[in-house]
């Protein structure tokens, strides 16, 4: 068993079939790959190191069931996340609006949580652009109103994939030393209170 | 109580009902002839009193045993001696094991634990107790071992026992209280050991690993599925609850797994096997790692029937499925225990944390299953939650509504089957008349070679003879005298 250390959780959501597994596997392994791979048993989550200036930052990434039947338990999955990327297909409509949907939820129940969203298969609209569903600025006024990050990515040629995730990492580097004595100073009032507790118990 | 005194006040003088300490107040028999009040205070008095004497008891104990060690942990650094440090550490250990057992007898806190262990013994076979008695000292003296190698293992040791015996005082906290304890423990613990000892963080986390271990494994019997939550009660519910869905089929779950492949279906057997291995674990750490190895199982067999790395969307419905074959013992239980007792930041991002949060999300959505999250029609799942009560499905049903098997395969199985019966017919009449046979034959036997038994050949002459009496005497014989 590998147990690596993990400095930040990472949740991918989005629908079914928008290439959520696909961007992970062409970020980790550098790879896209539409036949059978043997190499991994399983891509549903995964720890990754990157080097952020002069620090090592591990990812770990952690694939959801994108399935409506699902949904309402994506809440545990997404509970104590630092960032979520937000997948959606640009050839699909629908899968926008869900998109959607996932961001009113983090911003709701989990504010600490970074929000990226990400447009995959890039390379379809590219070739042709009336495959494209979903506008380009459209998403970048809802990406700014929500204070969100917007990525268009394609993990069968992995454009824009690895400055997804460096960004994410860089973010999480950025905001993890405003927040440590945020989180001590919680820790030892706590401490206090439980000894007083036992004091009076006696 | 009042009546009591009231007759005994046809006797007794009204200044012997009183409180001895002179308040005014009537006393009580039960209370050492003092009101409630001053009894509160006197009681409270000894109390403290004991406790203190029973601490400083605690105090020396800690203090021989903490020399004892240091000696051991002495010789340990002179590699000349090592025999001699072996035995002498083990020396060590048994004045440890001593040393606890005497402790609980004294030690206030544990007096409500020896009380209740002795319940337990009662409910348990005296082996069980034995048992885990010995997996206790076990992992104390693997503890102790481990932190011999350590600079600040004496420290550390030292602090996880005070904090494994403050813990048996709050034993009446509610399990949120409990829990807080715990994590507040591991947090200072930790922070510590990475200020005041500079560990890197994989050092430190291996120490902890270490003392978490040790914690939980003493803490076990009385926070796990502690009375004072609805644990035991939910255990119950979940349990039915997946009694009632046996019916779910891989099919209705879309699980990408074919258990027609034979490794694929070893996979299966395996993950449920560690599934249910997970309610026998102490250390919540142990569990985690029951619930990442069926989940690498899980995913083993999906890709042996899907020959490509599972996602997400493949693992979740999986896991369902095992978990509801597996129906593992006293599941939410477990659940809470480990979120409750286990390391957080193992918990809330490394793998394990993963796979956690999936088992979490499968027993949540078994919870809520209904029609819609199969695919089913509402009426087709009420009659399989109706079926289910009476644990008989038709299957002639099944093949109509849900089951995705093809017809022909169901037919062909069908046929096969009638052959099996009529040929099973065929035996069975083809036995009866191999029986007959055999009874004709002997029949035929028995005509032809008639019994005779000739019965009075060797019987007494006289037997039958009914005119027996009418004989004369047999004649005696004579002497003559000449």
């Amino acid at each position: 068993m590998t147990a690596m250390r993990v400095d930040a959780k990472v949740v991918m959501l989005g629908k079914e079939s928008v290439g959520k597994t696909s961007l992970v596997e062409r970020y980790v392994h550098h790879r896209f790959l539409v036949g059978p791979y043997q190499n991994t048993i399983g891509a549903a989550f995964v720890a990754k190191s990157i080097n952020v200036g002069d620090k090592v930052i591990t990812l770990g990434i952690w694939d959801t069931a994108g399935s409506e039947r699902y949904e309402a338990m994506s809440r545990i999955y997404y509970r104590g996340a630092r960032a979520a990327i937000v997948c959606y297909d640009l050839t699909d409509n629908s899968s926008f609006q869900r998109a959607r949907f996932w961001v009113k939820e983090l911003q709701t129940f989990e504010e600490h949580c970074k929000i990226y969203l990400c447009g995959t298969k890039n390379d379809l609209v590219e070739g042709d652009r009336s495959a494209r569903q979903v506008d380009y600025h459209d998403v970048q006024d809802f990406v700014e109103e929500i204070g969100a990050q917007h990525f268009e990515t394609s993990s069968k040629t992995g454009n824009n994939v690895d400055a997804l995730f460096m960004k994410v990492a860089e973010d999480f580097s950025n905001s993890a030393f405003e927040l440590l004595p945020e989180e001590k100073g919680v820790n030892l009032g706590q401490k206090k209170n439980s000894y007083i507790y036992t004091c009076c118990h006696h | 109580m009042s009546q009591r005194s009231e007759r005994r006040g046809i006797h007794v003088d009204q200044s012997e009902l009183l409180c001895k300490k002179g308040c005014g107040y009537y006393g009580n028999a039960a209370w050492q002839g003092l009101c409630s009040k001053c009894w509160r205070e006197e009681y409270q008095r000894a109390r403290q009193k004991q406790i203190q004497e029973d601490w400083e008891l605690a105090e020396k104990l800690q203090r021989e045993e903490d020399a004892a060690y240091a000696s051991s942990h002495g010789s340990q650094s002179q590699p000349s001696l090592t025999p001699f440090s072996k035995f002498e550490e083990k020396k060590t250990n048994e004045k440890t094991r001593k040393v606890t057992t005497v402790k609980k007898f004294f030690s206030p806190s544990s007096r409500s634990t020896a009380k209740k262990e002795s319940h337990e013994a009662k409910s348990h076979s005296p082996s069980f107790v034995r048992q885990s008695s010995v997996e206790t000292d076990q992992v104390s003296r693997e503890f102790m071992e481990f932190l011999k190698s350590l600079k600040p293992g004496r420290e550390i040791h030292k602090q996880s026992r005070a904090f494994v015996e403050s813990m048996g005082n709050k034993k009446d906290l509610g399990a949120d209280e409990l829990s807080e304890c715990v994590q507040d423990f591991y947090q200072n613990m930790s922070d510590r050991l990475l200020s005041h000892f500079k560990g890197s963080s994989e050092k430190v986390e291996r120490v902890m690993d270490q003392v978490e271990k040790y914690i939980m494994t003493r803490l076990y019997k009385s926070v796990f599925c502690p009375e004072t939550t609805d644990d035991e009660k939910k255990d119950l519910t979940t349990q039915h609850r997946i009694r009632a869905l046996h019916w779910v089929t891989i099919q209705m779950l879309c699980v990408p797994v074919d258990e027609e492949i034979p490794e694929a279906a070893d996979s299966v057997v395996k993950a449920i096997t560690d599934i249910i291995e997970m309610d026998s674990r102490r250390v919540p750490r142990d569990k985690l790692a029951c619930i990442t190895s069926c989940s690498k199982h899980i995913f083993n067999a999906i890709k042996v029937t899907k020959k490509e790395p599972a996602s997400a969307d493949d693992f979740l419905p999986t896991l369902i499925y095992i978990v509801l074959k597996a129906n593992p013992p006293r599941l939410q239980s477990n659940i809470q225990y480990i979120t409750r007792f286990c390391n957080p930041s193992r918990l809330m991002s490394g793998e394990d944390g993963y796979y956690f949060t999936n088992l979490c999300c499968a027993v949540a959505f078994i919870e809520k299953l209904d029609a819609h999250s199969l695919n089913l029609s509402v009426e087709d799942f009420e009659r399989h939650m109706c079926g289910g009560g009476s644990g008989e499905v038709s299957p002639r049903r099944t093949s109509e509504s849900a089951s995705p098997w093809p017809i022909e395969l169901l037919s062909a199985l069908q046929k096969r089957q009638q052959q099996v019966l009529v040929e099973a017919q065929d035996l069975q009449a083809e036995l009866e008349r191999w029986q007959e046979g055999v009874a004709r034959e002997v029949q035929d036997i028995l005509d032809k070679y008639p019994l005779e038994i000739k019965r009075h050949a060797a019987h007494a002459i006289d037997s039958e003879n009914e005119e027996n009496d009418r004989l004369p005497p047999p004649l005696q014989p004579q002497v003559f005298a000449g």
